[in-house]
């Protein structure tokens, strides 16, 4: 029992560490075609990774190395809650809301990471950062509102299931506006264009990466790497209705993030005031209605 | 058990021996009044378990009632003159250290009579004997308000004089109606036959009774005298002015009310003024830069308080006005007397000039800020049991206007914590910290009467019941109207 | 021990402390703690322990009681915990500043008289306890003079309105039940009309919203938390406000009784749905407003007003699950928000009270043992998963959500994501970038300030992994309120719909965060950089000031900052300039001169016979 516990663990994690590495790697080689270049090679950020490692980083402090890796171990706990096709490793720990918490570990790890590294660029890194994720946090809490209180449940296997049996949620009558106004949060929420100005490395030199070389780097291009794993998989899982094995559901992240990163190719950045009037307009109007037809219908 | 006259006499005497004993000494004067009135003190403290048993009637000359003057001695009459003795006896003390340099026996012959006069108004059953300690009462204060002889102090004297004069003149016309219609001066004679009178020939000199009452009572809008002759009196006088003679007021009104008329249907009316006078007294005291102005008009609006408590005309309600009397009293001297401290200390009656005070006089601070917490009525203060026993009262009567007036009592009770707390954070947190060294001692005769006020208003917070029973048999004694008649007319 | 040699221990030794202060500040000091002490052990010994004690027969006729269970022992044992912690913080904090044995006086009584408050078993101790714990705050409030005088003032004018307003509420409940102690109330509040009963919650809403800060009542307590000293500010903060918690708890539950509360007047307009409405609108707007804050204490004040709207969320909402939820989030907050109060204050007192957040910075390098403390209170109060704040916001969510509330609870979550903004915010501008030269030769805190921060962020850290030990207590607490306990275990809390299980996430997190440190070591090793070799774009770093700190989150900020005027504080301010100007106006009718007052009296009598005349009185 405990075997198959930790075997799934590892398996997990390696699993969307390299799923996350190779999406990066997809994402550079599609915006290059798309962009008429030939692109690095799809192995390229498994190179980077190594090469990192081997090489002398500058560390600012105790906190500038605690941070990261706080952040990426919150990244990779909550990597343990979602369900990977059939896969949940701790499904009975809180559900939902606790996903919801743990998510705030990596950035929370980053933030005070950077902080430490007494870089105005990263701190303006991190300030956009908070104010983006407080721009979309708010449709984003809406849409899981509306979806626990459709399923009456705030355990995300508990979802799963019920969409298994069901269909979509993205399908399901009461819960399209939010699905809809999911889609439209989904590149801020993966850090893409155009909400990218938290990296902006032409404005403000990567932000909160400012500092980090070396093995720091590594780390924030892991932490990175899962982000974007973990923002698809929430997306695949709540609405998309999982997988019911590991290989239809990495179908089903495959090309849901190959939708946003046309959009991420062809798109400009946006300020981050321009980014939060954005986010709290039209998606929070979409989930908000969405919440209120979730509520009507099921009380 | 001691005859009640001497309470009249022995201070009465002891104030014309003065004169004679300026002879003497000069110094020996000062004591005096204290002398006097710890003797009333001591000697109605042990006549109170007689007259919670029955009231003490004294036949002045031997005449019986209705024919003679007679003396009562009831619940109400021992407490007002146990209160009487209580303040006078106190701020006599306080006097130990001249006031003023010159005239100091004129003081305290005046202040004796004041408050023999006093005492004659509580103890008397005889209205027009009343009506002459009342005016002893009005004419010393008038002259005590005066004592300083500066203009402030003599310009307001002439307006109270004026205000006083009209007042008692009122009075005099009443007691000459009634004596014209029923052929008696004593109140259980007049009480139990007034009802035989159903006319406007009654109610005058009722309504004019109320009113010469009411101006040293300082229901509104008779008390316009009161701010004036407060903050220019020097602060004993203040004291003694705001803890007794507009209470002993209060008690003519009550007597007048509840004894003399029996009046039960006209309470709305007494309500409405009472929480008028509250209202505004607060509301002026609110804006008020002159620490003993705005000590006056608080007085004024508990004096509203009391007079709405009275009016609930309920053993409860009647109850808790006395204590809340007893608490004003006690707390207003207490107040006046660290007020006057301070002032003497500064020089200046502006608030602002109070700043470090804590440091500089921490005792009368604290003796200030007591008094203060008190009159807001904040446990465990002697004010406390007072507002609670009203609030008890009030909500007890459950009638829409009283429930509605609760309102406003409490609006003022807030707007009262606001001034009192402001006066409080001057004395302790205003403007730079002092160091420790600049500590002002404190005089002796200071500090005794405002220890002992202080600590009453204390013991008195915590075990309000020391004095409750006393209560209950006053408001019974007022309420229960047959009865006071039958026990002095057989 | 019993109940009234605790209290006698507790009101004896304030006042003890005061007396020694004038012979040996040492001795004064000491002793202030050991009564804590001797308080906090008295407290614990009563766990578990349900019984009544009577302190007085006859106070106006009323018997003063006494009572300990379950509800009011967690109650007491936080405040003598939060108050130990305090009092010790203030050894060093307070020597410095004049009137030393008054702030112990007024310091202790504050803490005696809330214990007196959560022991007392009927109305007016309750009451009497609760007004010597308001004027020995005002007190205390108005301590750093200047700015605190007002402060003061306007927290001393709510507190007597509120606490005038409860007499009244208790006064006739008195009428109503003929009794004053809790049990009897209980027992005769059956008959009572749902008309009546809604009146009296009312009232009684005011008096504890006020204590409470809910908005709009909640004016108070910013300019009050924020200019108090910084030990007694953990204490306002931290547990004396939360007595209008207790007090809400205590009427809701412990007297009206809930059924009977949830079921109250119309289904759509009712007490129970208006304190909902108000516990929503106190966590959003004050969320909000900290975030536009640069004074740290000012900051943590509106934080202090928001997390109470949880908590208010939670009691009013009326499950057990809520319940638990806001009776633990009482229980964190005061850890976690007296533990920040104390980090603050430790900067404070050691850059001679600098609070304000643009002109600190990089203080971790001279105050690690703060800083780590302060990152442990501003996790708890986020909500960081094994910080204690998590489990509490947790059961209030769950509850609203699976009642079918998701408004709420989406307002519930959204406080949350503020409060990880101003969090942040409060943790970088102090402790984080660019150290400015003069803070160069700064000290750590002294020892006095490091044992109580050490103390209570351990406290934040285990109550987080096992918030059992608290829930347990609180189970104990809603059976005898009547109602079914939460199952739970040491680790979290089953429910049917969504468990948590701290031992899980503990244990992923620590072997997580174990493995990828050991990768990390695995790495080459890394060279230490000062913060002048910084990347600048090519520029050579400027020394001091090359912090990005001033208008930290400006474009939201000031996106936001137009519709998020404190209204309710302008009320009160003209409401108070109102009545100022008419109490000047009728000042006039004290003219001067005495004809004008002849003409009173005589127009006083004359009204009096027209009264008569017109209809017939006599």
């Amino acid at each position: 029992m405990v075997i198959v516990l930790v075997l799934q663990i590892l398996f997990v994690t390696l699993l969307s560490c390299l799923v996350g590495l190779f999406l990066i790697g997809l994402s550079r080689k599609m915006t290059a075609r798309i962009h008429w270049r030939y692109g690095p090679p799809l192995s390229q950020p498994f190179i980077d990774i190594v090469k990192w490692f081997s090489q002398t980083a500058v560390s600012h402090g105790k906190l500038f190395d605690a941070g990261m890796i706080f952040s990426l171990t919150g990244s990779v706990v909550v990597v343990l809650f979602l369900p990977f096709g059939g896969i949940c490793p701790l499904r009975g720990s809180g559900g939902l809301l606790v996903i919801l918490y743990l998510m705030l570990i990596a950035p929370l790890g980053i933030a005070l990471s950077a902080g430490e590294a007494a870089n105005p660029y990263a701190s303006i890194g991190v300030s956009r950062k908070l104010q983006l994720a407080f721009g979309y946090e708010l449709s984003l809490l809406m849409i899981l509102l509306s979806l626990m209180t459709y399923y009456r449940t705030v355990s995300i296997v508990d979802i799963v299931e019920a969409q298994i049996q069901s269909g979509w949620s993205l399908v399901q009558l009461p819960l399209v506006v939010s699905g809809l106004a999911y889609l439209l949060i989904m590149p801020a929420i993966m850090g893409i264009r155009p909400f990218e100005m938290i990296q902006a490395p032409q404005e403000i030199s990567s932000g909160p990466m400012a500092e980090y070389g070396g093995k720091f780097l590594a780390f924030a291009t892991l932490q990175h790497a899962l982000n974007i794993y973990i923002g698809l998989s929430l997306f695949v899982n709540l609405f998309l209705g999982g997988g019911s094995n590991a290989g239809y559901f990495l179908i089903k992240l495959l090309l849901a993030f190959m939708v946003f990163q046309v959009i991420h190719a062809v798109w400009p950045r946006f300020r981050i005031e321009q980014a939060v009037r954005c986010l709290w307009r039209w998606p929070a109007l979409l989930a908000f209605i969405g919440l209120i037809i979730v509520w009507v219908t099921t009380s | 058990m001691v005859n009640p006259v001497l309470f009249i006499v022995v201070p009465l005497g002891l104030a014309f021996a003065i004169p004679l004993l300026k002879y003497i000494s000069k110094k020996i004067i000062r004591f005096v009044p204290a002398l006097a009135f710890l003797f009333n003190l001591i000697f109605a403290l042990r006549l109170i378990p007689v007259v919670m048993d029955h009231q003490v009637h004294v036949q002045i000359g031997g005449f019986i009632p209705p024919l003679g003057i007679n003396l009562v001695a009831g619940p109400v009459g021992m407490l007002f003159v146990v209160l009487i003795a209580l303040v006078g006896f106190l701020v006599s003390i306080y006097a130990f250290h001249p006031i003023k340099e010159k005239d100091e026996d004129r003081y305290h012959i005046l202040y004796m009579l004041q408050l023999t006069g006093a005492t004659g108004v509580v103890l008397t059953g005889d209205i027009f004997n009343l009506f002459v300690f009342f005016e002893i009462l009005c004419l010393a204060s008038y002259s005590l308000v005066a004592y300083l002889g500066n203009r402030a102090g003599i310009e307001s004297a002439v307006k109270y004089l004026i205000q006083g004069s009209l007042g008692s003149g009122l009075i005099l016309i009443g007691i000459g109606l009634l004596y014209g219609q029923f052929g008696t001066l004593n109140m259980a004679d007049i009480a139990g036959r007034i009802h035989s009178v159903q006319s406007i020939s009654v109610y005058v000199p009722l309504v004019l009774f109320i009113t010469g009452f009411g101006v040293e009572a300082a229901l509104f809008p008779l008390n316009a005298w009161l701010p004036d002759a407060h903050s220019s009196a020097p602060s004993t006088i203040s004291a003694v002015l705001s803890g007794i003679a507009i209470e002993v007021g209060l008690y003519a009104v009550l007597r007048v009310v509840f004894t003399l008329f029996g009046i039960t249907h006209m309470m709305g009316l007494f309500l409405l003024l009472g929480v008028l006078t509250l209202l505004i007294g607060e509301l002026c005291a609110f804006s008020q830069d002159n620490i003993k102005r705005m000590l006056a008009f608080s007085s004024i609006g508990q004096i509203g308080l009391l007079v709405f408590a009275f009016s609930l005309a309920s053993t409860l309600g009647i109850a808790g006005g006395f204590f809340q009397l007893i608490s004003h009293t006690l707390g207003k001297a207490l107040l006046f007397l660290a007020a006057g401290y301070m002032i003497a200390h500064t020089g200046s009656m502006e608030i602002a000039s109070f700043q470090g005070m804590g440091k500089r006089m921490p005792f009368t601070s604290l003796a200030f800020t007591i008094g203060a917490f008190s009159m807001v009525g904040l446990p465990p203060f002697m004010g406390f049991p007072g507002k609670f026993m009203i609030l008890k009262a009030a909500l007890h009567d459950g009638q829409m206007l009283t429930l509605i007036l609760l309102v406003f009592i409490l609006i003022a009770t807030v707007i009262e914590g606001a001034y009192f707390f402001r006066v409080v954070q001057v004395l302790y947190f205003a403007g730079e910290d002092l160091p420790d060294r600049e500590r002002a001692p404190v005089a002796f005769s200071r500090f005794v009467p405002m220890f002992l006020f202080t600590g009453l208003i204390i013991v008195l917070g915590i075990y309000p019941s020391l004095i409750t029973d006393l209560l209950d048999a006053s408001a019974l004694e007022l309420l229960d109207r047959p009865d006071f008649i039958k026990s002095i007319i057989p | 021990m019993k109940l009234e040699i605790l209290l006698a221990v507790v009101f004896g030794g304030s006042l003890l402390t005061y007396l020694l202060g004038k012979i040996s500040k040492r001795a004064r000091d000491i002793l202030a703690i050991l009564v804590l002490l001797a308080a906090t052990a008295g407290i614990a010994s009563l766990y578990g322990r349900s019984s009544t004690a009577i302190l007085c027969t006859g106070f106006l006729d009323f018997p003063l009681v006494l009572r300990i269970h379950p509800f009011a022992w967690i109650f007491a044992l936080t405040i003598a915990v939060v108050g130990l912690c305090a009092v010790i913080f203030s050894w060093h904090y307070i020597r410095k500043k004049g009137r030393t044995d008054f702030f112990y006086f007024m310091m202790l009584l504050v803490i005696s008289s809330m214990i007196g408050i959560v022991l007392s078993g009927d109305f007016l101790s309750f009451y009497i306890f609760w007004e010597i714990m308001s004027w020995s705050t005002f007190l205390l409030i108005s301590y750093n003079r200047e700015e605190a005088i007002a402060a003061g003032m306007k927290y001393i004018v709510m507190s007597v309105a509120g606490s005038l307003v409860m007499l009244v509420g208790m006064i006739s409940l008195y009428t109503q039940t003929g009794t004053l102690v809790f049990e009897g109330i209980t027992r005769n509040l059956n008959s009572a009309s749902s008309g009546y009963l809604q009146f009296i919650l009312i009232l009684f809403f005011v008096a504890f919203g006020i204590k409470n800060a809910i908005w709009p009542l909640h004016v108070w307590l910013p300019p009050a938390h924020s200019e108090a000293p910084s030990p007694f500010s953990s204490v306002l903060s931290g547990i004396l406000i939360k007595i209008g918690t207790f007090g809400f708890i205590l009427l809701i539950y412990g007297i009206v009784q809930v059924q009977v509360f949830v079921n109250l007047g119309h289904a759509l307009f009712n007490v129970r749905n208006l304190l909902l409405l108000l516990g929503a609108v106190t966590i959003l707007l004050p969320t909000f407003i900290a975030l536009l804050q640069d004074d740290a204490k000012r900051l943590l004040a509106w934080s202090t007003v928001a997390q109470a709207g949880y908590m208010i969320l939670g009691i009013a909402y009326g499950t057990s699950e809520s319940l638990s939820g806001g009776t633990l989030h009482f229980f964190n907050h005061a850890l976690f928000k007296s533990l920040l109060f104390m980090v603050v204050g430790a900067v404070e007192f050691r850059t001679n009270g600098v609070r304000d957040l643009n002109s600190l910075g990089g203080l971790i390098k001279k105050m690690p043992v703060t800083f780590a403390a302060g990152l442990i209170g501003v996790c708890g109060l986020i909500g960081v998963p094994l910080t204690n704040g998590f489990v509490s916001k947790w059961l209030i969510y769950h509850t609203l959500i699976v009642n079918h509330s998701p408004f709420l609870a989406f307002v519930a979550l959204l406080g949350t994501w503020g409060t990880i903004l101003y969090s942040y915010k409060l943790i970088h501008h102090i402790f984080l970038g660019q150290l400015p030269r003069k803070y160069e030769q700064l000290n750590a805190a002294p020892v006095s300030m490091k044992v109580p921060m050490i103390f209570l962020s351990l406290a934040v850290v285990v109550f987080g992994v096992l918030p059992g030990l608290p829930l347990h207590v609180i189970n104990l607490s809603e059976i005898g309120f009547g109602m079914e306990p939460l199952a739970i275990n040491m680790w979290g809390v089953v429910t049917g719909s969504g468990t948590i299980q701290m031992l899980n996430i503990a244990t992923a997190l620590t072997l997580g965060g174990i493995v990828l440190w050991l990768f990390f070591r695995m790495g080459r090793k890394n060279t230490r950089a000062d913060q002048l070799d910084n990347y600048a774009a090519g520029a050579p770093v400027p020394a001091d000031r090359y912090q990005y700190s001033v208008k930290f989150y400006d474009p939201l900020t000031s996106m936001i900052a137009p519709y998020l005027k404190d209204t309710a504080d302008n009320f009160y301010s003209a409401l108070a300039r109102g009545i100022r100007n008419v109490g000047n106006g009728i000042r006039r009718i004290y003219t001067g001169d005495v004809g004008n007052y002849v003409m009173y009296i005589i127009l006083f009598l004359a009204i009096l016979i027209f009264i008569q005349l017109y209809w017939k009185v006599w």
